[in-house]
């Protein structure tokens, strides 16, 4: 639902306000002054920030929009009266602006919404050339960060507080002595970047200060890919894989889907590969060789289970057959003695190879960024063989970094050659390789500035700390994985008044123009041309068309640059006293950057369902040989055994679980927990992984010694009940069974009771006659992959509050929509077992169980078939939550929205168990908080800082939901009533006030780059989720209780080789067999046949 | 007239068809008027004290337990997802159930002419009471804003909206405030003219005053012996169907649902049973020490208890059959989910719930086919606690366990209880019996009028009966 926003100011105009001369002719002198005078008082405030010091920061920032510093920032009224309304605003309508969240090496292009200035919810932007307007959970989630009260508000100064133009005058400082020696001893660790301005400045910087030298750190760094493809065709090009266009897709230890960088793109290309309307249709096959159970290795149709260390050899073992079946080998040397390490996965190497070269140019193998180089090349050698370099990967040309490593930094900080360190952004004291010995490296600095989003582990108490600007507070610009450049654009003036990268670089290097709007200006003078009109379409836009990396082709792979890797291939198979520990990117809060983020922390990890902390993974079977296993005690407040890890003489310590389908005698630890200086959301969680992990052995490390401790640990997932019990929730067929019995969904439906004419009848028949739409949705289990953007996105549109880890484990998450993860095959059998997934939210029965049971008439249906749930009205018997079947009713046990995180884990009291403070007694700020009550109702027990600012991140169209009330998915009622009302508008004295198909999405459907979730007008037998619900594979979860649900499924096809060998074969899914050994029934049998099994139709009646 | 008809003889019984006597001793009138008043006109009695001051302590308890609850939120309870529904309900029903006895014992049997209720019709009327008053305060806090509890009552209102009438909870509102109005109003009716004799003997003016004043002019005219009677009968007879109704209606609260596990036709029967089952045994709990500690014997003789283990043999035996029926319904329905429920029931994660409640509920009543049995006042006791327990866990199963394992298995979960739950529950017992106690204290536990009625000797046609030589004892 994009609103086209007007042109962008620009930075000449804004509100007609002066206050002298100066500032009329906007001198820069005058600029000097207001920049200097404003933001240095408010950095002067230090922290707590109160109300007041609140206030006034924002009326201070205000000023600055006034001259136009930053573009889109207008007056928020509280401060000025709208004496003159900015042209085109209306009040209460949220404005949307392009943006994009910049990430390692690419960037998320994004439509975010501003609501009276103050941005509150993130999309795709659906008009940039390579997005569908669906974005990852951490696009979705990033928005919180920017309202954490956490984050780094002050200068400080060798750790105490500082103004701001102090600081300033400190770069200045840095800027002049560095002139003058040539930028010796001057030295940046910067993160990756993809921005074109700071490849720029990054430029200018090597030519003024020629002596500076540039280093980059990522935790977790996909720069390989790159890297290994310019080696493998001797030219600087990055990769582009099109998962979509391949029919065959081997990931080797790749999880394309939800660890490596462009999750969004990946999937969604992935799922357009897997997307069938009709039988007839064809899908793509993968196949995941992995250590870990990935969302990859979930969706694949074969998994090969395999430690890290072996994946090469297997590389080579697929490289080996492809060659002998292509009879392309262009490599020297054999690959055989490598090949033979990779005992046991013989049968199912040839199966792939023989389906790779039968589908040459169709196919792809990828190979995920922990492994090495010579993996990498050799994958390389194998997709070209295949001849599928330029059809399903193609190449771009891409400049390649100068950067040095941190390890090379950390030298020449030991050497004593640094004066200054400059961090941009990143977190290497927490994070960098344990043999780096960062904090001691980075204390031998003279003096260190560090920009950082966190006062954390990085700090410096040499030197400055500068805080840096969220995304959406800053001008930038970046390229998309296509190249495509994208524009950053700032919603709203820095909170806290921090800098950006470009800013602190250009202040450095001494450059004329340090604004970040002025340097990203020029630099789209070199890119998109000087006109004022491109600038303002690049804005608006959010995208430059046209401007994606060429891409290359009729390049050769430099078979002698593979050949000479391959002899760096190294195998090693670990053994129950020489784990492989494998460092794997969090799902959840990546490399720890969003451990503060209370969205993420409680977003379950899509396979484990783990909430609030990392733990340590095993094999169902070696967390069994080494004594360490929990029987699934189907209670969401399991205890894991606490174990020591010992690996190279380091260890750490963290609770055990075990993961069925992981490789065994593989330990998998997630980067990002265990902080030790962190906010109040991110303390206390988990362990560090970075703790063990070494320059040399960055991704994977074999020699690990598990030792239990004996005692436990409480760890709190959503989800511990893998099993589905036979039940028909998911239903999944093969694509040849799906091809012989189209209607197979419907062979699963139970037998439903007679029905008989009610003595009440259904209020809802009545109301439809006279209703315009009648709403409802599918979901197509096909594509789903289980990413959880959906998760995240519901959580922001729609206020859905956290409940900390102690809640969780009491099941009283808030989750709208959640994700359903479901083991299929014996847990003993770890080689065969399948991950299902399941988005599972309100189904708007039409006949719903909720509705009758409410004593007081607090969730009714509407006439265009929603179920609605007055909160207003709600008292709070949970009847409707015990009657509804699908449980996808939430419960505020306490005002989770209003209490801070302590109060909601309460305190262990032995004896007792969890005390939670009574607000009776408990004080907030030193104030009673029945006295803060009185005074205020709506204030609630939130410190005053986390109160303002969380308060703004909330939807303003959405209630936020008290204490003793009922709440559940409202299929976005207030963009369902928004979209209503625009057509209303539209229409005016015409009849044409059914809302066309397609004009708006739920915010879970927006989110969903898979497009696995369609929402619409059911009435209308055009629309999208008609269609959808028309086709052979819909059906209804639990469709024999008669609830008539509008939210729908479409069956799961999963696409298996039928030449695959035991035990990685199968003729039907897991999940079917155990149906049909459930219930003694076969869902091909007959199906079609059966009259209650027929789909519903475009009305959504059943 | 009296000497005229103790001159007609009368055959006795043949032995053997002899009933015992509801008084035993042949005690007088005024005997027993003294042994029932003498409870409250007597020093309060040491144990009296060692009784109450706990249960004033677990009453300050409870009240602490509410206002913290209602202060800070549901959550300081056990539920969740998907068990939504703790230990409140869990109670609810229990001390429901309980209340069941004391209407049924002064409604029904009094229909069906079952002189023994006499005895023990009072305090199981009291006790009855005081249960749903600790029942009744469940449904109010277990809500999540207790201060809107009053939009559960038909009150017009601006918004026109009304409660949902199709609701069981709704149907639990109007079920239990009638079915407590009218035991209060039964239960009054009957201590009217008992309050009178308490006048009467009153030795002081507040006591003459207040008894007095409940007793509402009791003269015991023939006038208001007529009046009063006509009236019991027509209570008794409004009772008669609310005993019935308020524990099926309090069952539909699940049957009406569509879990499996409570899905079930066969709930309102069995709940009845099971109530009535469960108040029997609250009675025989409260009654059997009582009567020794109370000196009252001769009045609540061996012979009512076994009357009550009897009935509570055949509630016991319903039950029983009903926990059967279940499981048989379960198999043969064919309903998958439902045959989950009922296996995971007796074999899953509840199986202790389970084999508690069929332990204690089928195979302790059982005991009481033993005439030996009945009439060991110390067994008797043991065995009614363990009615009492496993009654509860009867609805512990139903709320809990049914939920915590239905339709999607992702979202399965265990309940367990908080420390509030558990002191929020002892603390309801402190309400009780601090009621109970009181009651004890200041009113006749036993009807004496009726009681007089029932006693052998009251009978004119009976030998022993009309006035004898030498006066009253």
């Amino acid at each position: 639902m994009k609103t086209i926003p007007p042109p962008c100011p620009t930075p000449e105009t804004g509100p007609k306000y002066w206050r002298s001369l100066d500032q009329v002719s906007d001198t820069p002198a005058f600029r000097q002054w207001i920049e200097r005078e404003f933001p240095s008082g408010a950095s002067e405030m230090s922290d707590p920030v109160t109300r007041r010091n609140f206030v006034k920061l924002m009326s201070a920032s205000f000023l600055l929009a006034g001259v136009g510093l930053t573009g889109c920032r207008r007056p928020t009224e509280n401060i000025y009266p709208f004496s003159k309304m900015p042209e085109g605003y209306t009040h209460g309508l949220p404005k949307f602006y392009a943006t994009a969240m910049p990430s390692r090496r690419s960037a998320i292009p994004l439509l975010a919404k501003s609501d009276d200035g103050r941005p509150t919810k993130l999309e795709g932007n659906p008009q940039h050339p390579d997005s569908n307007g669906g974005t990852d959970r951490f696009a979705q989630a990033s928005i919180l960060n920017l309202y954490d009260p956490d984050r780094s508000i002050r200068f400080a100064k060798n750790g105490g507080p500082a103004t701001r133009e102090a600081a300033l005058d400190a770069l200045d400082q840095v800027a002049k002595s560095a002139q003058a020696n040539g930028g010796k001893g001057l030295s940046f660790l910067a993160e990756q970047s993809s921005s074109p301005s700071r490849e720029r400045l990054q430029q200018a910087l090597a030519t003024k200060l020629p002596q500076a030298k540039w280093y980059e750190y990522e935790p977790v760094d996909f720069d390989i890919h790159r890297e290994a493809a310019s080696k493998a065709f001797g030219r600087p090009v990055s990769p582009y894989f099109k998962f979509d266009e391949a029919a065959v897709i081997v990931a080797l230890d790749s999880d394309f889907i939800g660890g490596e960088e462009d999750l969004h793109v990946n999937i969604r290309r992935f799922a357009k590969g897997r997307r069938t309307q009709q039988a007839a249709d064809s899908m793509s096959r993968l196949y995941a060789v992995e250590p870990l159970m990935t969302l990859t290795g979930a969706n694949a149709d074969h998994r090969l289970r395999a430690a890290s260390g072996t994946i090469g050899a297997i590389t080579a073992l697929l490289a080996s057959e492809v060659f002998k079946l292509t009879g392309a080998n262009a490599l020297s040397g054999s690959l055989d003695s490598l090949a033979k390490s990779a005992a046991g996965a013989e049968k199912f190497a040839t199966e792939c190879a023989k389906d790779l070269a039968a589908n040459k140019g169709k196919s792809l193998v990828v190979v995920g960024h922990r492994q090495p180089l010579a993996v990498h090349l050799l994958a390389w050698a194998i997709n070209s063989a295949l001849g599928n370099v330029g059809q399903t990967v193609v190449l771009r040309d891409t400049a390649a970094p100068k950067a040095g490593s941190i390890a090379e930094l950390a030298q020449s900080l030991g050497a004593g050659a640094v004066d200054t360190l400059v961090i941009l952004g990143g977190n290497p004291v927490y994070n960098a390789p344990a043999d780096v010995q960062w904090e001691q490296a980075q204390a031998k600095a003279k003096s260190v500035i560090r920009l950082g989003y966190y006062e954390d582990e990085t700090f410096p108490k040499n030197g400055w700390g500068l805080p840096l600007a969220h995304y959406l507070e800053s001008w930038g610009d970046a390229r998309t994985s296509d190249g495509t450049v994208v524009p950053i654009q700032p919603l709203i003036e820095p909170l806290f008044g921090g800098l950006t990268e470009l800013e602190v670089i250009a202040r450095i290097a001494g450059l004329d123009k340090t604004a970040p709007y002025e340097i990203i200006r020029e630099t789209f003078t070199a890119v998109g041309g000087g006109n004022d009109e491109n600038w303002k379409k690049f804005l608006h836009d959010g995208f430059l068309a046209g401007s994606a990396a060429k891409a290359v082709g009729g390049l050769t792979l430099d078979s002698a640059a593979v050949s000479s890797a391959l002899s760096g291939i190294e195998t090693v198979s670990p053994t129950k006293d020489k784990l492989e520990v494998v460092f794997h990117r969090d799902y959840r809060v990546d490399d720890g950057r969003y451990v503060n983020n209370g969205w993420l922390q409680e977003l379950p990890d899509p396979v484990t369902k783990m909430t609030w902390e990392n733990v340590i993974l095993l094999s169902v079977k070696t967390a069994k040989d080494l004594g360490v296993y929990l029987e699934n005690t189907g209670n969401n407040d399991a205890r894991g055994p606490w174990v020591k890890l010992q690996l190279d003489g380091r260890e750490i310590e963290g609770p055990v679980w075990p993961q069925p389908g992981q490789a065994d005698n593989v330990v998998a630890l997630a980067l990002g927990y265990g902080r030790t200086v962190t906010g109040r959301v991110g303390k206390n969680s988990g362990y560090n992984a970075a703790k063990l992990r070494t320059t040399k052995a960055l991704h994977f490390a074999t020699g690990g010694k598990l030792v239990a401790s004996g005692k436990f640990h409480d760890v709190s997932l959503t989800q511990d009940h893998g099993a589905m019990e036979g039940r028909p929730i998911i239903r999944e067929a093969t694509l040849k069974e799906y091809r012989d019995h189209p209607k197979f969904a419907s062979g699963f439906d139970m037998e439903k009771p007679p029905v008989f004419d009610s003595l009440y009848p259904n209020p809802l028949e009545p109301g439809k006659k006279s209703a315009l739409h009648q709403w409802g949705m599918s979901i197509d289990l096909s594509a789903c992959v289980g990413c959880s953007s959906c998760m995240i996105a519901c959580q922001s549109e729609n206020n859905v509050p956290i409940v900390g880890k102690n809640q969780v484990s009491k099941n009283r998450e808030m989750h709208w929509i959640r994700i359903d993860r479901y083991y299929t095959g014996d847990p003993d059998k770890e080689d065969s077992i399948q991950v299902i997934n399941q988005p599972m939210l309100c189904q708007h029965c039409e006949a719903a169980p909720c509705e009758n049971v409410c004593p007081v008439n607090a969730t009714a249906h509407d006439q265009e078939g929603l179920n609605v749930m007055v909160y207003n009205r709600c008292v709070g018997t949970r009847y409707c939550s015990n009657n509804c079947p699908y449980k996808v009713r939430r419960f505020n046990f306490f005002d989770y929205n209003r209490r801070p995180l302590e109060q909601l884990e309460g305190a262990s009291v032995p004896g007792l168990g969890r005390v939670y403070p009574t607000p009776m007694l408990s004080r907030t700020d030193g104030e009673s908080d029945l006295l803060r009550w009185w005074k205020d109702m709506d204030r609630g027990n939130l410190p005053d800082d986390q109160f303002e600012l969380l308060k703004l991140v909330r939807n303003p169209q959405v209630s936020v939901r008290m204490r003793g009330v009922m709440e559940k998915c409202s299929y976005c009622l207030q963009r369902i009533e928004a979209a209503k009302i625009k057509q209303k508008v539209k229409a005016g004295a015409t009849a044409d006030v059914v809302v066309p198909d397609g004009t708006f999405k739920t915010a879970c459907q927006q989110a969903c780059p898979a497009e696995a979730i369609v929402f619409g007008n059911v009435a209308d037998p055009a629309s999208e989720v008609s269609k959808r619900k028309a086709q052979d594979r819909d059906y209804k979860v639990l469709d024999f209780l008669n609830t008539k649900p509008r939210t729908t499924y479409l069956a799961r096809i999963r696409n298996p080789n039928p030449a695959m060998p035991a035990p990685y074969n199968y003729t039907t899914p897991n999940s079917t067999e155990e149906f049909e050994k459930a219930n003694d029934a076969n869902p091909f049998e007959g199906g079609e046949s059966k009259e209650h099994g027929e789909p519903a139709h475009a009305k959504g009646e059943a | 007239m009296a000497q005229t008809v103790a001159n007609i003889p009368v055959k006795a019984p043949p032995a053997g068809l002899e009933r015992e006597p509801m008084v035993s001793n042949q005690r007088s009138p005024g005997w027993i008027s003294d042994a029932i008043a003498g409870v409250i006109e007597g020093k309060t009695p040491v144990w009296w004290w060692r009784a109450f001051i706990p249960s004033i302590i677990m009453l300050t308890i409870m009240t602490g337990m509410i206002l913290y609850l209602v202060s800070t939120g549901v959550g300081v309870w056990g539920p969740g997802h998907p068990v939504m529904w703790g230990w409140a309900i869990v109670n609810f029903v229990w001390w429901i159930g309980i209340g069941h006895a004391g209407t049924l014992i002064s409604a029904i049997l009094f229909l069906l002419r079952q002189k023994w209720r006499t005895s023990i019709n009072r305090a199981a009327e009291a006790m009855t009471i005081f249960a749903v008053m600790c029942a009744g305060i469940y449904p109010l806090i277990h809500v999540g804003r207790v201060w809107f509890g009053w939009w559960l009552f038909p009150i017009p209102n601006d918004h026109d909206i009304w409660p949902q009438f199709r609701s069981p909870l709704m149907w639990d509102v109007f079920a239990v405030s009638t079915y407590f109005t009218v035991s209060v109003l039964f239960w009054y009716m009957g201590l009217i003219p008992d309050l009178a004799v308490m006048r009467d003997r009153a030795s002081t003016k507040i006591r003459k005053f207040a008894y007095g004043f409940f007793a509402l002019g009791w003269t015991g005219s023939n006038r208001h012996w007529s009046n009063y009677e006509k009236a019991y009968l027509i209570l008794a007879g409004l009772s008669t169907p609310l005993v019935l109704s308020v524990h099926s209606i309090v069952s539909l609260d699940f049957s009406v649902s569509q879990l499996p596990g409570w899905h079930t036709t066969i709930f309102p029967p069995y709940f009845v049973a099971g109530a009535v089952f469960s108040g029997f045994g609250m009675v025989l709990s409260l009654l059997i020490p009582l009567r020794t500690l109370l000196n009252l014997e001769e009045i609540i003789t061996l012979r009512h208890v076994e009357l009550m283990c009897k009935v509570t043999l055949a509630t016991g035996s319903i039950v029983g059959y009903a926990y059967g029926m279940e499981f048989f319904i379960a198999w043969y329905s064919g309903n998958p989910n439902e045959r989950y429920t009922f296996i995971d029931r007796a074999t899953g994660q509840y199986w202790w719930a389970y084999l508690t409640m069929v332990t204690c509920n089928v195979v302790v009543p059982q005991f009481f086919w033993f005439k030996r049995i009945r009439r060991n006042m110390l067994v008797v006791f043991i065995l009614s606690i363990f009615v009492n327990i496993g009654m509860w866990f009867e609805r512990f199963v139903i709320v809990v366990q049914s939920l915590h394992h239905d339709f999607i298995p992702a979202n399965w979960g265990y309940f367990r209880p908080t420390w509030v739950d558990i002191l929020t529950f002892l603390g309801t017992f402190g309400l009780f019996f601090t009621m109970f106690l009181l009651f004890l204290r200041f009113l006749p536990m036993i009807a004496i009028a009726e009681v007089k009625g029932v006693t052998p000797q009251a009978d004119p046609h009976h030998p022993l009966g009309g006035a004898k030589p030498g006066g009253h004892h």
